[in-house]
């Protein structure tokens, strides 16, 4: 019984960063009407800007000011990316969107090969966390249950960000109709903007989050970004408790692969897309495209 | 070749195609061996980029996985020859069948989805293929691919190889051109711009981006076919998501709304390609950069700029400007526009609105079609 506990358990690990990685792209997605691509590159810099700042060696503090700094100091790129590109190419069909985010997952990426090199980079646990606890006979590390916490708060601060407070009635209300709501009175540029700097935080955070998970190296960028597609489309593309939903749906997948055909482990996320999408071809709490 | 020459001329496409093909029939003699093999690539990128903008350009369909059918085109014949020993010249024909019949399995799934959906399950498909070549190693090679004496001799002279894949691209080109400019191309753009007219008009819209989606993947297996004759080997790659991502980029390079603008988009690439990587370090950098700039500044690629370059030549010599009025409406045209039935217009129409939004280039649009009727 211990071992399907412990396995669930790393499950949710893997489902934590993949939460908050898809929820910043899903958010985005829902208030902006475009796929960005360069989220990958946003969580790209968070995990690598962590290997900077707090290093291989074991280091208290300097984890947590990682955890606060660098997703507030890439959000403001993410802020500057929005107002001299992105605005640009809101008018235009999805392909332009599409590539213009490309184009900037390309130029994010040579920089990030430039700054950090090719090597690969790792980020020590601190202290507090570095541990193991014994659950049902079996060890478990606890910064994998401070992930799943962090991912837990996330989770709950968005839902009180976009239910409970005056900036997420607009954000829904831009989901919504966004001339009617540019008509109110609300400074909808203003609001894209905001929405773009929450998105790009999300992605720096799930950056710094999964850093010391694994090695952090080049190509990153990429294998995040798709795994966020893939959960952000199995949940439904605009919405957070779909992405928390098909976060968790790929990560049970992939541990589910792992522990039964390693051999075809790395085909069971695109797999279950095409399932959920042959079953359901908007995601499971997604709607219509018109 | 004459046939298609003719047909060039008898659209009135700008005499740079021309020169183009004329270009490309001298290259042997005109180039070193590197450089040929160089422009072969990108020839059958070329075919590459035109099958994809079938649907890109086309039908508003943005697949990001045509790789999948690139790469089953490739491995049908490296497959094929490994495990049965096959001859180069039975793939070369089963390849594009296999590729269309996958496309026709895959689109009956994708379709059902739309827009952004479909780009990320055409990307899903793409990769499961990609991950199941790298994984099942004892019958695809993994991720080393396939190697070995998979072509015919005659098609290791690499004169023989380039006068091959300039043959047989420019059949497929003919054929995609054929099919872009036949009614049924003409429905497929008319769907792309208003599938709910098109609907109400009682035009299958399913049924028709099925077709589209099965000649694109039959003619994207083609060129992967000659991405064999290139490369004389079979890489797990050419299945991966980046590998879809080219087309799409040749196709907005070059402009999507014309025929031949994926082509160019080919050509320049590649060549751009090895300009790049010789004098930066981080290619991908000037590369994403240009892209960027592309799609901020001249969102119908180079071939609208020439499209536009002519129609301003046509204002400024006016002596000259049947001449003029006949390059910038053979850009158009490449694409198999004319002045036709209503819902072409509106098409011609709706597609200059959105380009540019300018008066003035609404007015230019109206006199391409005075000077062609």
């Amino acid at each position: 019984m211990s071992h399907y506990l412990i396995t669930f358990l790393s499950a949710l690990t893997e489902a934590s960063s993949l939460f908050v990685a898809a929820a910043g792209l899903t958010l985005v997605f829902g208030a902006l009407r475009i796929i960005n691509i360069a989220h990958g590159s946003f969580y790209a810099f968070g995990a690598f800007a962590a290997t900077t700042l707090v290093g291989s060696a074991a280091g208290g503090w300097r984890f947590w000011l990682a955890l606060l700094a660098v997703p507030l100091a890439v959000a403001v790129l993410g802020g500057v990316t929005e107002v001299s590109v992105l605005r640009r190419v809101y008018g235009k069909d999805h392909l332009a969107q599409l590539v213009a985010t490309y184009a900037l997952f390309l130029i994010f990426g040579d920089i990030t090969l430039r700054l950090w090199g090719s090597a690969a980079r790792s980020v020590a646990v601190p202290a507090v966390l570095a541990g193991s606890v014994t659950l049902d006979g079996g060890e478990f590390p606890v910064y994998d249950l401070f992930a799943i916490g962090v991912a837990a708060c996330v989770g709950l601060a968005l839902w009180a960000l976009l239910q409970r407070t005056a900036l997420g009635w607009r954000i829904r209300a831009a989901v919504e109709d966004r001339e009617l709501l540019a008509s109110a009175g609300t400074n909808v540029p203003l609001l894209f903007t905001t929405v773009f700097v929450i998105g790009t935080l999300l992605a720096a955070l799930a950056g710094v989050l999964a850093a010391p998970l694994a090695s952090v190296a080049p190509g990153l960028d990429a294998s995040i970004i798709i795994a966020a597609f893939i959960v952000a489309v199995i949940g439904g593309l605009g919405s957070v408790t779909g992405a928390a939903i098909g976060a968790l749906i790929i990560a049970l997948f992939n541990t589910a692969g792992v522990l039964w055909a390693p051999a075809w482990e790395p085909a069971f996320i695109y797999l279950a897309m095409i399932a959920v999408l042959a079953l359901r071809p908007w995601g499971l709490l997604g709607r219509a495209e018109r | 070749m004459a046939t298609f020459l003719a047909a060039v001329r008898g659209r009135r496409a700008p005499a740079a195609v021309v020169a183009l093909i004329a270009a490309l029939a001298v290259a042997p003699g005109a180039l070193s061996q590197a450089a040929l093999l160089n422009v072969q690539d990108a020839i059958g990128l070329a075919l590459f980029a035109c099958a994809t903008n079938l649907l890109i350009g086309y039908g508003g369909l943005v697949s990001f996985g045509q790789g999948a059918f690139y790469g089953i085109g490739a491995y049908t014949v490296a497959l094929a020859w490994m495990h049965l020993n096959t001859s180069f010249w039975v793939t070369l024909v089963a390849a594009p069948l296999l590729g269309a019949v996958a496309a026709l399995v895959v689109g009956l799934l994708a379709l059902r989805t739309r827009q952004l959906y479909f780009a990320l399950l055409t990307l899903a498909v793409s990769q499961l293929l990609y991950v199941i070549v790298q994984q099942q190693e004892s019958f695809t090679g993994g991720a080393d691919g396939v190697f070995g004496p998979m072509l015919p001799s005659f098609l290791l002279s690499s004169g023989n190889a380039y006068w091959f894949t300039l043959a047989v691209a420019a059949g497929g080109l003919l054929l995609l051109w054929q099919i872009a400019r036949s009614p049924f191309g003409m429905t497929l753009r008319a769907i792309r711009e208003n599938r709910e007219r098109a609907e109400a008009l009682g035009v299958n819209v399913f049924g028709h981006q099925l077709l589209a989606f099965t000649f694109s993947g039959f003619f994207c297996a083609l060129a992967g076919v000659l991405s064999v004759v290139w490369a004389q080997s079979a890489n797990p790659n050419l299945f991966s998501w980046t590998e879809s991502g080219y087309p799409i980029f040749m196709a907005v390079l070059g402009g999507q709304y014309t025929f031949l603008g994926p082509a160019l988009g080919a050509l320049i690439y590649e060549q751009a390609r090895d300009v790049l990587l010789a004098s930066f370090s981080d290619s991908q950098l000037v590369f994403g950069a240009v892209l960027l700039a592309i799609i901020l500044a001249a969102p119908d690629g180079v071939a609208g700029l020439l499209g536009r370059g002519g129609r301003l030549l046509a204002r400024r010599w006016p002596a000259r400007t049947a001449g003029g009025q006949r390059a910038a409406a053979g850009t158009a045209a490449a694409a198999g526009a004319g002045a036709g039935d209503g819902v072409r217009r509106q098409d011609r129409q709706d597609r200059h609105d959105a380009r540019t939004g300018g008066q003035q280039d609404r007015a230019d649009g109206q006199e391409d079609r005075v000077a062609r009727s």
